[in-house]
């Protein structure tokens, strides 16, 4: 690897970290400019690196504005999967995700959604890093191998 | 990745909205690969992706053997 080389991976683990610590710590998804001011660096760099972060399957950036819109688990928007633990809350982008991301903060909190076919509301509880017991049914729809053929539908 | 009431509401589902069969999950597997994809905290700089072999151990290991979960 060059030493740009370098420096561009650095650059871009350093947006992952500001991104990640966004979503952990505030539930937000942080903007081109916020990254930018945090790293005192102008907004194509960022937005460069966004497009490689991208590239790399670590983000999905929403199709116009190019903002983030999932940092995987996490979603930049609403979806039908709401996390919460404490006093905080997010957004996962399926039923995997919603629970990647309280394996994520460390292992207490709830997913709440719905069943798809009836509309009953489904919970599911993480305590300790214990699942508590449920008889809902997680359904994958698309292969594995094509998961990143179209994200947002996955 | 969605999640239903049971086995018969995913099938009711996919059948009404035309959806591949797909692959049904136990809650318990789902949290099993919750945990083995996300555990990691991606803030950390030496984090990366899982490679296709790591994936498939991860879903081997949750008994995730059929072809859909072929990487």
């Amino acid at each position: 690897m060059s030493g740009s080389d370098q420096a561009l991976a650095q650059r871009d683990a350093n947006v992952r970290r500001i991104v990640y610590d966004a979503f952990i710590s505030r539930g937000v998804a942080a903007l081109r400019a916020e990254v930018a001011a945090q790293l005192s660096l102008p907004d194509p760099d960022i937005a460069a690196s966004f497009e490689r972060l991208a590239e790399g399957h670590v983000l999905v950036l929403q199709p116009e504005s190019r903002e983030i819109l999932m940092a995987n688990p996490f979603s930049a928007v609403p979806t039908s999967f709401q996390v919460t633990s404490g006093a905080k809350s997010w957004w996962g982008n399926c039923i995997w995700d919603a629970l990647g991301i309280i394996a994520m903060i460390g292992g207490n909190g709830a997913v709440e959604t719905s069943c798809p076919d009836c509309g009953e509301a489904l919970t599911l509880t993480v305590e300790d890093g214990h699942l508590l017991g449920t008889e809902a049914i997680a359904h994958f729809a698309v292969p594995a191998a094509r998961w990143w053929d179209d994200i947002v539908f996955t | 990745m969605l999640l239903f009431r049971s086995e018969e509401h995913a099938r009711n589902w996919s059948t009404r909205w035309n959806q591949p069969e797909g692959s049904l999950l136990s809650t318990e597997q789902a949290w099993g690969l919750a945990i083995a994809w996300y555990s990691e905290d991606r803030r950390e700089p030496g984090w990366r992706r899982k490679t296709l072999g790591e994936a498939q151990e991860i879903f081997a290991g949750l008994g995730l053997i059929l072809g859909f979960w072929k990487l």
